[in-house]
């Protein structure tokens, strides 16, 4: 799952080729790699990716630290749960 | 009444000196400090030899340098350019070349960058650093190991902030020029005067009923032109500029715990970034009951995200503003209050002309729509209109035009290319376009202007882009490309290539490799059967927030 995930990141969201190879645990925040526009394609990906569907409450800044804290959100989620989501 | 923007700034300065101007990543400037901060720059400008028409370089994410930066060019007679820091590199030495912007502001980050940027350019005259009183002087501005000489923030700072003894532009002179998509393969320059930005300005002061109790924030950056509304219009009303500082800007959580912790009471955006928070920010955990008023704008905003989002938040006002950056916003609807529409519901509709500004819609045989129901291309006239495109006279004279139906009429009107039909209720509603632009995020994207960046691309034979709609991006990139068998093409290079000249929002999101691109019976490629083809491979790629 890390190297999925760090896969896509690196092909499709690293703008500055400094930043390669990326770490798992290199964080998206501090480095800008993740910003709104690419905060969303990775959300897309992971739903299209995985099969599951995010809610308010999986949209949380701990979450997407870094690639390792993105696999342990995935992880601790129950396979093919849907989030509680309002509305 | 103001006639220049800068005289915003100076009469708010008067006004109300200790009211907060900017408040920006912790820091906070009073109008009297934004005032004389701006009045530094201008006169570390004007050393520099920056005469009255110069244009004048941007390049700062929005902050309180940035502000203060405009305002000193503007004060020192110069139109501003922005320069998206995130944009690639060779796409902001095209920016600063075509606009011959001979001198570039930076803050403290940006400096060295700025100094290699402004070397580009014939006769380039130097980088000026902005900064705020009380932060360290970064190594940056030091020495720059090549490029254009740096004025650092210390040697600005020394400069008198006492007012300037004279205005050095006139209220026809251009303000700015913001650099847009352009079909032809690079962007165009849209230039603006103090008084179409004016027009615009003092309009929506009155039409938001902005006063200095507000606290006003929009997230887009200086070179959308959104951005105009909150530097200039909240000065008009000696208002609170808040600055959403990046980090808070990625998750919606943050944003709306920003906007709680912060007191916004007006919001400007567009609708993307407020189907996020409706969908995703949890809104009822935060106190949200000091926003009064939320403006959106660029693009259509879905209608059931905008039923759930004055659901979450119904103590709003909520008005939809529209306008190409070639005319400023020009027609405005205030969504009434209430749950929007209903199941089957369409979007809400663009609205009327705005003040001082006509728009008339002309049909495919010419004639003016009058009756609900008919369609046509939408036109505006009015003093809010650009003066042309820079550099640029054949494109200005396609979008400028003689007025359809006034002979007698001397002023130019503009060409939307927008479709639009007039409702019932006198209303114009949007449709869609004459031509192959989308929009990504509320940003223009010329697809030609894509296609044309692949077809740079050494190996690339052919290349064609479809938007794939999206309500979250509004659209979604698709490139299908075919290989001239010469050189070596993949993915990565294809990636790489792009990135190099177009800024993030343009980058295709998809990429296909075709043996040969199919055509229609007249040998155009058929955009319509690669439509198509991606609507029955992804049925579901447009409903992105219908699946929950």
């Amino acid at each position: 799952m890390e190297t999925v995930i760090n896969d896509y990141i690196s092909r499709e969201l690293v703008q500055d080729p400094a930043l390669l190879p990326l770490a798992d645990e290199t964080s998206l925040l501090e480095t800008g790699i993740l910003d709104s526009l690419t905060f969303l394609r990775l959300v897309i990906f992971l739903e299209e990716r995985f099969g599951i569907t995010m809610g308010d409450a999986d949209l949380l800044p701990e979450n997407f630290t870094s690639v390792n804290t993105i696999c342990a959100y995935l992880r601790a989620r129950e396979p093919g749960k849907r989030q509680a989501s309002r509305g | 009444m103001a006639y220049l923007l800068q005289r915003l700034l100076t009469e708010a300065a008067a006004r109300q000196p200790q009211r907060p101007a900017v408040a920006s990543d912790g820091c906070l400037l009073t109008y009297q400090e934004l005032d004389r901060l701006s009045n530094k720059v201008a006169r570390a400008l004007l050393r520099l030899g920056v005469a009255p028409g110069d244009r004048v370089g941007i390049l700062a994410p929005k902050s309180a340098a940035a502000v203060i930066g405009v305002y000193g060019a503007l004060k020192a007679g110069a139109c501003y350019v922005p320069l998206d820091p995130k944009a690639p590199a060779g796409r902001l030495s095209h920016i600063v070349q075509d606009s011959g912007s001979a001198v570039i502001v930076a803050d403290e980050a940006r400096a060295s960058q700025a100094a290699i940027l402004a070397g580009s350019v014939p006769r380039s005259r130097g980088v000026v650093v902005a900064g705020v009183p009380g932060r360290p002087a970064g190594e940056a501005a030091v020495a720059a190991a090549q490029g254009a000489a740096i004025v650092p923030w210390a040697a600005v700072a020394g400069e008198s902030g006492e007012p300037l003894a004279q205005e050095f532009s006139i209220e026809t002179d251009l303000a700015y020029i913001l650099y847009t998509s352009g079909s032809t393969g690079t962007p165009k320059g849209v230039m603006i005067s103090h008084r179409n930005s004016l027009t615009f300005v003092q309009w929506a002061a009155a039409a938001v009923g902005l006063s200095e109790q507000d606290r006003v924030c929009s997230p887009a950056p200086l070179h959308f032109d959104l951005s105009v509304f909150d530097i200039f219009a909240s000065c008009r009303a000696a208002a609170c500029l808040a600055v959403l500082p990046s980090g808070a800007a990625t998750f919606p959580v943050s944003i709306a715990r920003w906007l709680e912790a912060e007191q916004i009471s007006v919001w400007y955006s567009v609708p993307s970034v407020l189907t996020l928070l409706a969908c995703y920010g949890s809104l009822a955990q935060f106190d949200l009951s000091g926003l009064r008023t939320v403006i959106f704008a660029g693009e259509v905003f879905p209608p059931r995200h905008l039923a759930r989002l004055m659901a979450e938040l119904p103590h709003c006002r909520y008005l939809n503003w529209y306008g190409p950056t070639e005319t400023n916003v020009c027609t405005a609807f205030e969504v009434p209050a209430g749950c929007w529409g209903g199941a089957g519901a369409g979007p809400a509709p663009i609205g009327k002309a705005c003040a001082n500004t006509e728009v008339f819609a002309v049909t495919s045989e010419g004639r003016r729509v009058c009756r609900p129901g008919e369609v046509g291309e939408l036109y505006v006239r009015g003093p809010s209109l650009m003066r042309g495109y820079w550099g640029q006279p054949a494109e200005t004279s396609e979008a400028l035009v003689r007025h359809p139906f006034r002979d007698s009429c001397d002023e130019l009107v503009y060409r939307t290319g927008d479709l639009v039909t007039l409702e019932p209720t006198g209303n114009y509603a949007y449709l869609g376009r004459r031509d192959t632009m989308v929009k990504v995020r509320g940003y223009r994207v010329e697809l030609g202007e894509v296609e044309a960046t692949l077809y740079r691309h050494p190996a690339i034979r052919e290349a064609v882009v479809l938007p794939v709609p999206d309500e979250l991006l509004g659209s979604r990139l698709r490139a299908v490309v075919t290989a001239d068998g010469t050189g070596n093409l993949t993915y990565q290079n294809v990636l790489d290539h792009c990135r190099q000249w177009l800024p993030g929002y343009m980058v295709p999101d998809i990429i296909e490799f075709r043996e040969a691109l199919p055509r229609t019976s007249t040998g155009k490629v058929d955009r319509a059967g690669l439509a198509q083809e991606q609507h029955e491979l992804e049925p579901a790629a447009d409903g992105r927030p219908d699946k929950r």
